[in-house]
């Protein structure tokens, strides 16, 4: 007996979440099927030059004067820091926040609490942690758990998890990455990412 | 007059030579009648007492050439030494070694760095026994017998004119002599030790030309005279002086070196009044002042500028009358009452601080029927800083038979704030960070904000919350086991509940781009496992044993985060992040799941000839955080589980005058540079002890 009322309960609660979960996609104003890419970008090149610009909704590095763009270009590298075209950083008005989750988990972009890069307070940072003097020593390895929801200039979200500062994304834990004098090269980003084009906050 | 000539008889009539008791007889059937004093502050049987109780004996310490407190608590069970560069300091039960009190003859001994105290100091020469409490004792002994209490009873001196000396010298030019001598006669005794203890340091990197042990020597001194009036006063006084220097040299940065001597200095002196008022009723008066100094100047080495120079005293003064009254055969009555006034001044601190504070404690030792021994008691320590403290405590032991017993104890521990909580005032100059003790913490924001380096607030400091003691709640279940006369088997089950840990936590940030930290009761961790130990005389000759503890240790808070989906690691093969599971939680740093040893002492007396073999294997334990989470989860986090062998081989001459000795310690010289510092690898050592005692 205990058992079918645990049941109902179950789909009770299961029927009315699917119900409000629907009636949300229903407010959207852009009801259209989802424009969800997901994309791994391996390496990179942020060590040839100081920063190197990239375009979420290309895919691709930006360079020349579309970097001087206010749309163009969506993340800019810099060393350890990373930028998003607003602010201090660019003519945009892209803004971007650090959220604590896994990358599939994240299914939904938050809809406020976004930042703006300001002097000295960019709107994405404390996703590396610098190792120092512990093993291995002066690394910036990514910390886990912090990826970055991006609301671009143009008003499309995006969540990113950096993955690797080194060529090759390498095994951080070998003896070769510890040893200096065998550790790849740094300044070369590896990071996934989804983008939704259709405009809305969903990651689904 | 009276008195003088006993003492002239003495030395003109004994002409023959005995020596002192430095048998390597291991007698298994001598543990019934052993008598300990460390868990109840009374005489108990060590078969009795309803609390974990270790007792180690002087004659285990010579058999196994170990001459340092770090050497013998190293091969005990369930205890590890920690390694950490403010020293070598002691874990028990998952504690981290702030949480044991360390006392010689029953005194606290002070001068902890970050917590630590270095065991190292303690020379294990001129004692007796060494008892170890496990579980909190703050019952009887207050602040910092959260994890237990060691006890160091020095020995008393032997009837009639004893002396002798001893040395070791091997590895590393590691050397330590003492010289001992004393005189008692039925009224009166008088007895003087002196070690030196010296090191030339060693390199765990020879390359760098940086030692990560300096060179160092040590002496330590120690009087003892006591005097009995009549059959029922008694005087004794003790003191005691330590004094270590130390060379350091260490890099600052690539070309630049920096080098320069510390001081260690600690005295202690204790008057103990004693009287018995009648059989059943007696009162000891103890005072007690303890000053513990050091001092270091460290400089450049190319242009001689100050690199560092830093002072610390420390000074812990008591004075305390405990009176125990045995109101009938089976039930006896202990009471004390205590004052204390400690201060401490330093070049992290703003001025000269002080702590006052008073206690009360009291406990009942009833056995309502032959085999069941019943302990309540609790202690109230009221301080001038901060929150007074309640520590409860109620232990039993029964008898089911002759052979076993069973004990349980449940009980309440605390640790005060120390020092460096409450005042600390310290900006680190190379990377600009400040932390300020709780006290301070007020005055430190102003200050910074006037100097306009402050950006932001992060919680404002009228805002904190006073400093508590953090607390622990513990149980112990065990047994000792005792079937026939040839074994000897214990075992603890422990589980301690630890509240209001202090930790710190970032109060401002600075405009340059660093921290203000301050000290908070944060965390909520636990620690439980089993303990067991076994002793065996195989034949005469040959006694075998082993130990074995299992030990878990986590964050509370860690635990729950886990549980809500909120930690995360990376997969050290793709790099992407993951969501951690419980399993994957390696628990509280530097705890290692298993730790266990086996003994074996064979020991032949006909020849004298005592073989001593220990091994002592410490399993893997997490040891950072690679994968930026906090926490120690993945399999690089750890260190590799590592076993030391240490071995003895000793001969007596001369009547059991005389002990040649050979000593090994990690004789498959095990090493791990990066991470164990306080390896240094195989330590061979040459040994010689001579005593005597004339009646």
């Amino acid at each position: 007996m205990n058992k079918f009322k645990t049941l109902s309960l179950a789909f009770g609660a299961a029927a009315i979440l699917l119900a409000s979960s629907c009636s949300k996609n229903n407010d959207d104003p852009t009801p259209e099927a989802s424009k969800l890419t997901t994309k791994t970008i391996a390496d990179l090149d942020g060590a040839s030059k100081a920063t190197v610009y990239f375009s979420l909704a290309t895919g691709a590095e930006v360079t020349g004067a579309d970097t001087a763009s206010a749309t163009k270009w969506d993340l800019k590298f810099k060393s350890t820091s990373i930028f998003t075209n607003g602010g201090t950083s660019g003519t945009g008005t892209a803004q971007a926040q650090v959220v604590s989750s896994t990358f599939e988990a994240l299914t939904t972009a938050p809809t406020a609490d976004y930042k703006t890069d300001a002097t000295g307070a960019p709107a994405i940072s404390g996703w590396y942690t610098y190792t120092a003097e512990t093993a291995p020593q002066h690394a910036i390895l990514a910390t886990p758990g912090k990826i970055f929801v991006i609301k671009t200039a143009d008003g499309k979200y995006a969540k990113v998890e950096m993955i690797s500062y080194y060529k090759g994304n390498p095994n951080t834990t070998t003896t070769t990455f510890a040893d200096l004098t065998t550790r790849p090269a740094s300044r070369y980003y590896t990071f996934r990412y989804a983008y939704q084009g259709d405009g809305t906050t969903s990651f689904k | 007059m009276k008195n003088i000539l006993p003492w002239v008889l003495v030395l003109s009539t004994s002409t023959a030579v005995y020596a002192q008791r430095d048998t390597t007889r291991k007698d298994s059937t001598k543990q019934l009648k052993e008598v300990v004093v460390t868990g109840t502050r009374t005489a108990k049987s060590l078969q009795q007492v309803p609390i974990p109780i270790t007792r180690i004996t002087s004659e285990e310490i010579k058999n196994r050439g170990l001459v340092r407190l770090n050497e013998v608590l190293s091969e005990q069970t369930g205890i590890n030494i920690l390694d950490d560069p403010h020293g070598q300091g002691i874990q028990i039960q998952g504690f981290d070694p702030a949480y044991t009190l360390i006392l010689i003859d029953g005194l606290p001994l002070i001068g902890r760095s970050t917590g630590i105290l270095e065991l190292s100091r303690i020379t294990t020469n001129n004692i007796d026994r060494i008892e170890i409490v496990k579980g909190p004792t703050s019952s009887l002994y207050g602040s910092e017998a959260m994890a237990g209490v060691v006890n160091i009873i020095t020995a008393e001196p032997a009837k009639g004119f004893s002396g002798g000396v001893a040395g070791r010298y091997g590895t590393n030019k590691n050397a330590d002599i003492s010289l001992n001598s004393s005189y008692k006669t039925d009224k009166f005794y008088i007895s003087g030790f002196a070690n030196r203890n010296s090191s030339g340091g060693y390199s765990l990197q020879p390359a760098s030309g940086i030692p990560t042990v300096s060179p160092f020597h040590g002496y330590t001194l120690n009087g003892k005279t006591a005097y009995r009036f009549d059959d029922n006063t008694s005087l004794k006084l003790s003191v005691r002086y330590f004094t270590n220097d130390q060379d350091s040299r260490f890099s600052v940065d690539d070309s630049r070196f920096a080098s320069g001597k510390g001081t260690e200095k600690d005295f202690n002196i204790a008057p103990v009044l004693t009287h018995r008022f009648s059989k059943k009723d007696v009162s000891v008066l103890q005072l007690y002042r303890s000053v513990y100094k050091t001092n270091s100047d460290i400089r450049y080495e190319d242009n001689n500028d100050v690199y560092d120079q830093t002072y610390f005293t420390q000074t812990f003064n008591r004075a305390e009358v405990q009176n125990d009254y045995a109101v009938q055969d089976n039930l006896k009555l202990t009471a004390g009452i205590g004052g204390q006034y400690e201060t401490v001044e330093a070049t992290r601190y703003t001025k000269q601080q002080s702590f006052t504070s008073g206690y009360g404690y009291f406990q009942a030792d009833w056995i309502p029927v032959k085999k069941l021994d019943i302990i309540a008691g609790g202690r109230f320590d009221a301080h001038s800083v901060y929150k007074s403290q309640f520590s409860p405590k109620l232990a039993a032991s029964y008898a089911l038979s002759d052979k076993l017993t069973i004990l349980g104890s449940a009980g309440k521990g605390y640790k005060a704030p120390d020092f460096r909580q409450l005042y600390l005032n310290f900006t680190n100059a190379e990377v600009g960070y400040s932390v300020f003790g709780y006290e301070e913490a007020k005055a430190g924001i102003a200050r910074l904000q006037q100097e306009g380096q402050i950006e932001t607030v992060l919680i404002d400091p009228s805002t904190l919350k006073r400093l508590n003691a953090e607390s622990s709640t513990a149980f112990n279940f065990g047994f000792r086991y005792k079937p026939v006369a040839k074994l000897y088997w214990t075992a603890n089950l422990f589980r301690n509940n630890i509240s209001n840990l202090i930790e710190t936590a970032a109060i401002a940030l600075k405009t340059n781009g660093q921290s203000v930290f301050s000290y908070f009761n944060l965390n909520k961790v636990y620690t439980q496992g089993v303990e067991t130990d076994i002793t065996y005389q195989l034949f005469k000759a040959l006694q075998i044993g082993g130990g074995f503890q299992y030990l878990e240790a986590y964050d509370q808070d860690v635990l729950d985060q886990i549980k809500a989906g909120k930690v995360f690691t990376k997969d050290p093969e793709t790099n992407l992040t993951k969501a951690l599971k419980r399993s994957d939680y390696g628990g509280l740093l530097g705890r290692s799941k298993y730790t266990y040893n086996i003994r074996l002492n064979y020991n032949e007396e006909k020849t004298g000839i005592n073989t001593s073999v220990r091994a002592v294997y410490r399993g893997r334990y997490g040891y950072k955080d690679s994968d930026g989470n906090g926490i120690v989860n993945r399999d690089d986090e750890y260190t590799n589980g590592y076993m030391l062998i240490n071995a003895s081989v000793s001969k007596l001459f001369m009547n059991n005058a005389l002990r040649l000795q050979i000593t090994a310690q990690n004789l498959f010289n095990h090493k791990d540079p990066q991470v164990i510092l306080n390896l240094p690898g195989r330590l061979i050592y040459a040994r010689l002890a001579y005593n005597f005692n004339k009646q």
